[in-house]
């Protein structure tokens, strides 16, 4: 069976398209809040705080601020366009034409991962300004990136199909990702809490989400590199394998 | 005798399940001819869009089987939908995006090359008049233009088989005329076209063979010719047939 490459490059070319349709919320918006972060953090708290890890604070928080506008922007792009999508009945464009399953999840996802690469290149260049940026491991860093972007995408199309209103859509995010996100370890270290709250950020995933950015861009990792990518590993299979089924049977695309 | 364009054998569709069950389509046998302008008509609920949405993937049959070009659409679906164009009743558009733009990105997914993919845009673009209209958003579009655009969208892979669900409502005199006339002359290039329409006179003038579906079976099937005898029209011949079934039913 032939892939589809054009349709695939059709569907990202539609969610360029549709982010710059959009750019203020979709482009402005993270750049203002990344540049807000790191001003607050970096500069007004950062230049009152010791360097950390043997860098200045600001670059420290950094690749967790990156990672935060990352998971927002993924997440984003893939459930509003889906759920969309299946608002509208556009999904029926991408019912009747010929998309196997598994080429409509990588057009999905793909279309997310674009949209927040467009974002987190613009966010790159603000954390530049700030002097913040800087990258030990770059082949790491594409890695953490396209798959961290790859999964929060793998969720919100998942959110996507399970919503039945516009609530719905944000539930998941307000509830579980942004707290987890918060509490994972971006704006702080892991040996600043007690041993019982250190333990339990060992078992957040999003922990090793911002310890695999920061390591690959100031090369300091408070985790087990090892157990970060299985955990980053296993999530991409387990979502991409539970979304091709659910595209099979058409759980609430397909009447 | 050459492959029939479409083969429909027993299908069944039920939406739903336990209490909320409910039998769309119950053992629909039907084989379209290649080359044929087929008519499909039905009152509201007969089950004419479920079988529509069956034999393009919108829908999963329940049982049965379906062959497009001899291709199965549930085994061999991304085969078989390379051959089907939908111009759907109701609009699934993004409707922020322009009639250039829903042919562009439907003709992207069926993998039409660029060049290929903008002669054929701009051909449909001259051929529906939409030419004022290409970069102005759907929504902003009439009806007509509306409708318009979506029958480019059907057409831009140029499928062996064209379906046309109700694809002149709240079009225009003017412009349904001149909607048939293309519709005519796509077919006696010998494109097979699939048509339901409320508009008994438009399915009469286009089509040259015709089924009808009464809750959820077809319960008249045959050439225009036949459906016509003893004078009748296509429309007093339709109702003669769902009323008797509808008695039948009840």
């Amino acid at each position: 069976m032939y892939t589809n490459w054009i349709g695939l490059y059709t569907m990202f070319r539609r969610e360029v398209k549709r982010t710059m349709r959009v750019a203020v919320q979709t482009l402005l918006a993270p750049v203002i809040s990344a540049a807000l972060y790191l001003f607050i953090f970096g500069t007004v708290i950062g230049t009152k705080i010791d360097d950390f890890a043997g860098v200045p604070y600001i670059s420290f928080v950094f690749p967790g601020v990156l990672m935060l506008s990352i998971v927002n922007a993924s997440f984003a792009s893939a459930s509003s366009n889906l759920y969309f999508m299946r608002f509208t009945r556009g999904i029926e464009e991408m019912l009747i034409a010929p998309f196997s399953y598994f080429e409509m999840l990588v057009g999905f996802v793909g279309s997310a991962i674009v949209r927040s690469l467009m974002v987190a290149f613009l966010i790159l260049a603000v954390g530049m300004l700030f002097g913040a940026v800087s990258l030990v491991n770059p082949l790491a860093f594409v890695f953490y990136i396209s798959a961290i972007s790859a999964i929060f995408a793998m969720l919100g199309i998942i959110v996507a199909l399970w919503a039945e209103g516009f609530e719905q859509l944000t539930v998941i995010n307000t509830f579980v990702i942004t707290p987890l996100t918060y509490l994972g370890g971006i704006f702080y270290s892991v040996t600043f809490l007690p041993p019982l709250a250190a333990t339990i950020t060992h078992l957040n995933p999003f922990f090793y989400f911002a310890d695999g950015v920061r390591s690959s861009m100031i090369g300091y990792s408070e985790a087990n590199a090892l157990i970060g990518v299985v955990v980053i590993g296993g999530l991409v299979i387990v979502l991409a394998t539970l979304l091709t089924y659910l595209f099979k049977i058409g759980w609430k695309i397909r009447a | 005798m050459s492959q029939p364009m479409l083969e429909i054998k027993n299908l069944r569709k039920v939406y739903g399940s336990g209490k909320a069950e409910k039998v769309a389509v119950e053992g629909i046998s039907l084989t379209v001819p290649r080359g044929s302008f087929f008519g499909l008509l039905g009152p509201n609920g007969a089950g004419k869009s479920t079988t529509i949405h069956c034999i393009t993937g919108i829908a999963q049959p329940t049982s049965g089987e379906i062959l497009v070009d001899g291709v199965d659409v549930v085994k061999d679906y991304k085969n078989a939908r390379t051959k089907v164009g939908l111009s759907p009743q109701e609009f699934n558009v993004d409707i922020f995006s322009t009639p250039e733009q829903l042919m562009d990105f439907m003709g992207g997914y069926y993998a039409i090359p660029h060049e290929e993919r903008w002669k054929r845009i701009n051909d449909l673009i001259t051929r529906f008049d939409l030419e004022q209209h290409r970069h102005v958003k759907f929504q902003k579009l009439s009806g007509g233009l509306k409708r318009r655009a979506m029958l480019g969208r059907a057409l831009v892979h140029t499928p062996d088989l064209l379906i046309l669900d109700e694809p002149t409502a709240g079009v225009d005199v003017e412009q349904r005329r001149d909607l048939w006339a293309y519709l005519k002359e796509m077919n006696e290039r010998g494109k097979t076209i699939i048509l339901t329409s409320h508009y008994l006179e438009e399915i009469q003038y286009l089509c040259n063979e015709i089924a009808i579906i009464n809750h959820g079976r077809i319960v008249a099937q045959g050439s225009k010719e036949e459906f016509m005898k003893d004078g009748k029209s296509v429309e007093e011949r339709y109702l003669e047939i769902t009323r008797a079934d509808d008695k039948e039913q009840k």
